[in-house]
């Protein structure tokens, strides 16, 4: 396992570096001067030196190449330069708003996981009118964008009874109405896949076999099921938790959770590229690290794959 | 006997419990602001934590704008400028929070400060300061400019006490004391108890970053915030009509205008042709326009610096009224002759004029851009309609490389140096690329410069008074449409102290009429 785990993390090397190179080189080529904007919300006259010097501060005066090639020399180091806009350097902002994001994205996750598996059993195990239903209410789930979902869990949740309020402090009773939305999506979405797996598990002979036995649907479901389809579900799990790392930048906005989506929004708008990139940097990570995560929970989980794993 | 003990001891209960019941005439003030954007930034060389508006209240400028942008006593007292050189007089007995007087020393180490710190907007000689007494001193500005005291009315130009730790804990002479900050959050600031000025009306200002438009307006419906600092016009969209939101406006200051691209390659060279520009004008009807935005707030357009701006007058500009028929003569007479399907067209050209919509984006304008295209094209323009909604690509695709003939921009003058806007925008020499596009030319550039070197105010304010007919009437490099007010949306039973410069609305005077 840990030759396994050490192969893994050193193939992520080129792939980690080719994403940052793309990244930067995406996050430099992009229309906006951060210079620019800082002269106009200065509300000054400046000379062309005064210019010259914000653009060398900045380190916009160089070829991206140099650029990327110092900013790669630095990001090893773990130095990922300073906010221009906050002036904080670019780790203290994130670490400032990750913990937020982090919650968000665990909270939002074993809500998916949980709605995932109640709608997925449910489809298979319920007589075909109500699984119909649940497959309707997995479609429109699915397909609701998360911003209109967020306005009306507030309209419902915030402004008719009153539960929850809007403008909160980042304290967990905060986190119900935005992981709820992110949930919601992402549950029905793996709702789909569990009730595909379990249908399919149902035609293998094992499966047959016990159903014959005369077990109960339960103990099928845990004990023959469910060690097989936990593997493939690990990794959409993994995955999911990815997409919501990086994807809950229009919820946090919404409900003002302080989040990396916080920090990102504004990011853009000041054309902050030091935060920019190192945020598409930390999302890079934030996936290899969750489907290493998937990866390891497979191999777990699979004992074909871990006396492969284990004979290596 | 026994109904006269009760009631005795039924008055003693009620009122030992009056003080619970009724609110206290002590009870502390406070209100929620929501704000869109935290940009306080805490870098050695670029400090502006708590500089900017809306929470601009722990530090204080020298000087501070009357209603018409001119400055007026704060911090100074008075001034004198001859020859490049001011001589100030501070403000006596004004203490920072910390206790440390502000005198002829500290009020230099703050100057000083400043100059170190930021880019050399204020361009004052850092050798030049010499005391002249407890509360007296003098400077000079590094090009003889007589702006340097309007400069100072600028929110950035805030004087700081020169403490090591100011990055976390600015230290001003302002009305309010900074409590808690949170970035991308939230900012407190609690009255300053020994504040020099007049007290402010609210103890506690809890100002909270909420970047979403609907959820700002959401939170003030569902009363978890009192004011929102920053209403955009969606928002004014959506208001609700039944009370429960209180709008507050300004006298009209921000400019809705449509730049031409009087320096363009082709095919963005038609509007080097001043009547095609004079054609576009006549043919806005902007009174239909302002029945449309802004909650019908705004007001049609004469300029791009309204008239009590400076002092500059209503006068100066004549302004175009809404004539489609004029519109059409002038392109008659300039060659441009209808041609098929009603687009006019010249020499086997195509009268098509790219319009780019809109700085800073085109959400805020929504739906002008199209209300403008249907206008031109009744007057046979043909109109290749571009909207973009981020101020990057605008200024670098499109703005930077004059890939446009008409940029609408929907923006304010947010200086108190009359020759800002004018300078920025319409002048060859300008630091902001492409606006070299929209520059009528050296005649405007002189004007301008001349202003700047101007050595009385009433000089400068002649020149941006000429530059400006020039821009907006005789170049027409800038077409105007709109004025509008500057808004904040508010729970009913708030007196908000409007401003037009928005770093300049004191939410600490707000006055609490009903809760």
């Amino acid at each position: 396992m840990t030759r396994f785990l050490f192969w893994r993390v050193l193939t992520a090397v080129p792939t980690l570096f080719g994403m940052s190179l793309i990244a930067f080189f995406i996050v430099s080529l992009a229309p906006g001067d951060p210079v620019l904007q800082e002269l106009r919300a200065m509300g000054s006259v400046p000379s062309p030196a005064d210019v010259a010097a914000l653009r060398a501060e900045y380190g916009l005066d160089k070829p991206v190449i140099l650029r990327y090639a110092a900013w790669l020399g630095r990001a090893v180091r773990g130095e990922f330069g300073t906010s221009i806009a906050s002036g904080r350097s670019v780790l203290a902002e994130i670490s400032i708003h990750l913990p937020a994001t982090l919650m968000l994205a665990a909270s939002a996750l074993a809500g998916a996981i949980t709605i995932s598996l109640a709608l997925g059993v449910a489809a298979v195990s319920a007589d075909r009118g109500v699984a119909a239903v649940l497959r309707t209410l997995t479609v429109v789930v699915v397909s609701v964008p998360s911003f209109w979902l967020a306005l009306l869990l507030i309209y419902v949740f915030v402004m008719q009874l009153g539960w929850a309020r809007l403008v909160g402090d980042g304290t967990p009773g905060d986190l119900v109405l935005p992981a709820i939305t992110l949930s919601l999506a992402s549950g029905a979405a793996l709702g789909r896949m569990v009730r595909e797996r379990i249908r399919a598990e149902m035609c293998e002979d094992h499966a047959r076999l016990a159903i014959a036995k005369g077990l109960s649907p339960a103990r099928i479901l845990l004990h023959h099921i469910a060690p097989r389809i936990i593997g493939p579900l690990a990794t959409a799990w993994a995955n999911t938790l990815g997409g919501l790392l990086g994807g809950a930048v229009i919820v946090e906005s919404i409900f003002g959770w302080p989040g990396l989506g916080q920090l990102i929004l504004q990011a853009i708008a000041q054309r902050d590229f030091p935060v920019i990139q190192a945020y598409l940097v930390f999302m890079g990570l934030g996936y290899f690290a969750t489907s290493l995560l998937a990866d390891v929970t497979v191999i777990l989980t699979d004992p074909q794959l871990r006396r492969e794993v284990g004979h290596d | 006997m026994f109904r006269a003990t009760l009631t005795a001891r039924l008055a003693a209960v009620a009122l030992l419990a009056l003080p619970f019941a009724a609110p206290s005439a002590n009870a502390e003030t406070s209100l929620t602001i929501a704000v869109r954007r935290d940009s306080n930034s805490i870098a050695e060389n670029n400090f502006n934590f708590t500089t900017r508006g809306p929470v601009a209240q722990v530090v204080e400028t020298a000087v501070q704008p009357d209603a018409n942008f001119v400055p007026q006593p704060l911090l100074f007292d008075a001034w004198d400028y001859a020859d490049g050189t001011y001589t100030i007089t501070l403000h006596p007995g004004i203490s920072f929070s910390n206790g440390t007087p502000f005198n002829a020393d500290t009020a230099i180490a703050a100057l000083q400060l400043y100059d170190r710190n930021k880019s050399d907007f204020l361009q004052i000689d850092p050798a030049s300061f010499t005391k002249l007494g407890d509360l007296s001193f003098s400077f000079r500005s590094e090009t003889n400019s007589a702006l340097v005291i309007e400069n100072m009315t600028h929110r950035g130009t805030s004087l700081f006490a020169d403490v090591a730790d100011r990055a976390t804990n600015p230290i001003g002479t302002g009305p309010y004391l900074l409590e808690s900050y949170d970035p991308k959050v939230s900012l407190t600031v609690v009255r300053n108890p020994t504040y020099w000025g007049t007290p402010r009306n609210i103890d506690r200002l809890n100002f909270r970053y909420i970047t979403d438009d609907n959820a700002r307006l959401l939170a003030l419906q569902n009363g978890e915030i009192d004011i929102i600092a920053d209403v955009t016009p969606q928002m004014m969209l959506s208001m609700p009509q039944d009370g429960s939101v209180v709008l507050h406006e300004s006298r009209p200051i921000r400019y809705v205008a449509l730049l031409a691209n009087v320096n363009g390659k082709a095919p963005f060279d038609i509007l080097k042709d001043r009547a095609v520009r004079e054609a576009v004008a006549w043919a806005i009807d902007r009174e239909a326009i302002a029945g449309v935005l802004f909650g019908g707030r705004g007001v049609p357009a004469k300029g791009i610096l309204p008239g009590w701006m400076f002092n500059l007058g209503d006068d100066h500009t004549d302004g175009f009224g809404y004539d489609p028929a004029k519109a059409a003569a002038l392109l008659d007479a300039a060659g441009w002759k209808p041609g098929a399907g009603g687009v006019r067209e010249k020499d086997g050209r195509k009268l098509t004029l790219r319009f780019l919509a809109a700085y800073p984006n085109v959400t805020s304008v929504k739906p002008m851009p199209e209300m403008l295209e249907q206008m031109f094209t009744a007057v046979g323009i043909d109109v290749d309609l571009v909207e973009v909604d981020d101020a990057g690509v605008y200024s670098d695709t499109y703005l930077a490389n004059g890939e446009a003939d008409l940029f609408m921009e929907f923006a304010s003058n947010n200086n108190t140096d009359p020759t800002y806007l004018l300078t920025m925008l319409f002048t060859t020499t300008t630091p902001w690329g492409g606006y070299q596009f929209t520059a009528p030319g050296a005649h405007v550039d002189k004007l301008l410069a001349d202003a700047r070197a101007a050595q009385s105010r009433d000089e400068v304010i002649a020149g941006v008074r000429a530059a400006h007919r020039a821009i907006v009437q005789d170049d027409l490099t800038a077409i105007p449409i709109l004025m509008v007010p500057n808004f904040v949306l508010s729970r009913p039973g708030l007196e908000v102290p409007m401003s037009e410069f928005t770093d300049w609305i004191d939410f600490g005077m707000t006055r609490i009429v009903a809760r």
